[in-house]
């Protein structure tokens, strides 16, 4: 007899004992339990939440006050601010493209580990241990990368003999959100790779053995049969990728702070300024930014959700 | 039933236990008096060292009380008060600079005229703290904006030094020139932690072009960036550029690095800086200090052609500190204050950190290590007339961001023409 069942054995003979049951227990045995936790939740996340809504409508002036500007944060944003617009637009970049190199790249690494390739098990160390990382590490790393003068990037294009290429990577509006770009890629790839491959063991080994008995070539086995067997685990990546993005921060931080003339500038980035650099206490105008982009990453998954839910389920 | 009264038991038990731990820390705090101290500039240890010493002298002349300093760097620390202030938390005294006006504005700091022994702080200092009459802060360090040099490299160059130590404009931009043919680097700088050090070339030829007058009216919003001196700083500083001036790391080179590659790897020419460069310079050379017989010398930044105050030069106030007006114990903080602004620590703050300072220290003679550095440093202040306050200390705002994007990194990196920076500047910061 194992624990659990002796435990419900005598949970059933005994009446004190049933009431440990959760689905038994009275209001106020659920409430002491559960307030810890709902506090918790309540203050560092609801409230918050509720809080930057609240700002976002006000302006907060010196000594407490509180005046309500109705959309006026949201109109001077939409309207006046050029440097929201610039960030909107790097946002889009960075995260467009970021969420497609990130499931694509993360999709090949894996097929190439779950193809045996010659030292699988070393690359699969080798790719994930960016993910272990923080960003601040990595964006130190990268930052010395591709320093001009000393870094690898650089002496690497020398080496072979490509000087010509060498530049400062970080400190060129052209070239700085795509080396910002290449240093994410690196961190991230890893991790997708890992929950790729986890999915790629899961397959049922009967379909992919059939495929090869009909003579199906590696290409058409991996378009017909394993992406669309995938679908769940590539539209999940795609969703937690894309919020990922859109909500960059640490690195770009950590590698030009927005900089040089705004190219590197995320919406995250803008906010922080606002908030924290601009000469300000008012939290009202970060927290409309903060507000209206909250919104927009809400309306973007969930069209993309519904645009890429699974209709009829896949058997194996 | 047994399991029942069990749980409230525990509940219960929980719920005392908490109130317990909380009214002992409550009665805890009540006994001992601790003294909550934020500052910036943990990486420079002669500043470390003069604070942590004022702190044990208070501790020492009140018994019972504690003096806790917590050593942020700059961006943590202010992001760490703005976010403490509003909910009326954070420390009883605080790190600020003369530019965070908005901590005055909101009310964050209390008024020190009737709390601090001012006898003790040069008028002057005090003055850049005093806002409709009222002082916010204690002034602790000052500074001015030096232009040091490597008197090797410039002898290798085959320059020699006016004897007013000030080349012209036309005489700098040649020894740019030379300095790139000959391999070296002119001008170390670099602005990847910043929002200022890539404009002191520019602000300081706006300063002595335009007179201290018109320089405050530009950074101010009350003359056009577009004003044909200002247009003819922008060309000079421009033709530096091109020329190399400035490393092509610029962008990413922080300012302790900056130090570092003046002095050490790769070295260069010279170093636009504050004169706080000490903090960094002046520690043993294995901690990434200045090598021992490296052969520093001071410059004034370049005369201007027609300029309207050749004389000028920028001096200001850095590091100052202030009392949270949500303290409990602004008396005490204001102990504290002036336990760091004694006479004594104002020697010791000259001899130790070999910086200027707004505490009144009589020190005449200079003895140590440094010594000649320092006087130098006072040679280099003779007949000079000092504009107090740097432009970040007067742009806010959009201004402020445009400065640290356009001055300070995006033109003086050679991403911006003359007539875009203009443009860019002016929509940012001119009212007119």
């Amino acid at each position: 007899m194992s624990i659990s069942d002796w435990l419900s054995g005598l949970a059933g003979r005994n009446p004190a004992l049933a009431e440990i049951d959760a689905r038994r227990a009275s209001l106020g045995i659920l409430v002491v339990f559960l307030a810890p936790a709902l506090l918790v939740y309540a203050g560092f996340t609801i409230y918050p939440v509720l809080r930057t809504f609240y700002n976002a409508f006000h302006a907060i002036k010196p000594h407490g006050v509180v005046e309500f500007v109705g959309l006026s944060n949201f109109t001077a944003l939409l309207l006046t601010d050029s440097i929201f617009w610039k960030a909107v637009t790097n946002t889009a970049i960075f995260t467009i493209v970021a969420t497609i190199v990130d499931v694509v790249g993360g999709l090949l690494l894996a097929l190439s580990l779950f193809a045996r390739a010659p030292l699988a098990p070393l690359l699969r160390v080798v790719w994930f241990t960016p993910v272990l990382m923080s960003y601040v590490v990595v964006g130190i790393i990268w930052v010395w990368i591709y320093d001009y003068d000393w870094g690898l990037a650089n002496a690497v294009l020398h080496w072979l003999g490509l000087g010509a290429f060498e530049q400062s990577w970080l400190g060129h509006p052209s070239t700085a959100l795509w080396s910002v770009l290449v240093a994410h890629e690196w961190k991230w790839l890893g991790f997708n790779m890992i929950v790729f491959l986890a999915a790629l063991h899961a397959l049922p080994a009967e379909v992919l053995g059939a495929a090869e008995l009909d003579h199906c070539g590696w290409f058409a086995k991996l378009v017909y049969i394993i992406v669309p067997m995938l679908r769940t685990t590539i539209v999940n990546l795609l969703v937690l990728s894309f919020i990922g993005k859109m909500m960059v921060f640490d690195l770009i931080w950590v590698m030009t702070s927005g900089g040089p003339l705004w190219s590197t500038e995320t919406v995250s980035t803008y906010v922080y300024k606002r908030a924290f650099e601009w000469n300000t206490f008012d939290l009202g105008y970060p927290s409309a930014i903060a507000v209206l982009w909250f919104i927009i990453i809400l309306v973007f998954i969930a069209i993309m959700t519904r645009l890429l839910r699974q209709r009829d389920r896949l058997e194996f | 039933m047994h399991a029942r009264f069990a749980i409230r038991f525990l509940a219960a038990a929980s719920v005392v236990t908490f109130a317990v731990l909380f009214g002992a820390a409550t009665n805890a705090s009540a006994q001992d008096v601790t003294l909550e101290v934020w500052s910036h500039e943990a990486d420079e240890p002669a500043k470390v060292a003069f604070r942590e010493l004022a702190a044990r002298n208070l501790e020492k002349s009140h018994p019972g009380i504690k003096v806790k300093i917590t050593w942020y760097e700059k961006n943590p620390l202010f992001a760490a008060l703005k976010t403490a202030l509003p909910a009326g938390k954070g420390p009883d005294v605080f790190y600020l600079e003369p530019d965070q006006v908005e901590y005055i504005s909101a009310g964050y700091i209390i008024p020190l005229d009737d709390l601090v022994n001012w006898n003790n702080i040069e008028p002057w200092a005090r003055k850049i703290w005093t806002h409709n009459g009222k002082t916010y802060a204690i002034p602790q360090e000052a500074y001015t904006v030096e232009l040091y040099y490597n008197k090797d490299a410039l002898k290798k160059l085959g320059v020699d030094l006016p004897a007013n130590a000030q080349f012209t404009q036309a005489q700098f931009l040649d020894l740019v020139k030379k300095a790139r043919a000959a391999g070296m680097t002119p001008v170390a700088q670099g602005v990847g932690d910043r929002p200022y050090p890539g404009a002191y070339i520019t602000v300081e030829a706006l300063l002595r072009k335009l007179g201290p007058d018109d320089y405050q009216k530009l950074f101010t919003g009350k003359l056009s960036f577009a004003d044909p001196r200002v247009v003819e700083v922008l060309k000079w500083v421009k033709e530096l550029v091109d020329a190399g001036a400035y490393p092509k790391n610029f962008m990413t080179v922080k300012l302790g690095e900056s130090h570092y590659y003046f002095y050490s790897k790769p070295g260069a020419l010279t170093l636009p800086m504050g004169s706080f460069y000490t903090g960094r310079a002046f520690v043993p050379e294995e901690k990434g200090g200045q090598p021992q017989n490296f052969p520093l010398g001071i410059m004034q930044f370049p005369a201007m052609d027609r300029g309207a105050c050749n004389e000028c030069k920028t001096s200001t106030i850095g590091a100052s500190f202030a009392i949270n007006a949500a303290s409990k114990q602004k008396q005490l903080a204001a102990e504290f204050l002036n336990a760091m602004s004694t006479p004594a620590m104002g020697k010791m703050w000259i001899e130790t950190v070999y910086l200027q300072t707004g505490i009144k220290a009589d020190v005449k003679n200079f003895t140590g290590p440094h010594a000649a550095y320092f006087t130098e440093l006072m040679d280099r202040q003779k007949g000079e007339k000092y504009f107090i306050g740097q432009p970040r200390d007067m742009v806010t705002g959009e201004c402020k961001e445009a400065f640290a994007q356009v001055l300070n990194s995006g033109f003086p990196g050679g991403l911006l023409s003359v007539d875009q920076a203009v443009q860019m500047m002016n929509k940012a910061c001119y009212k007119g």
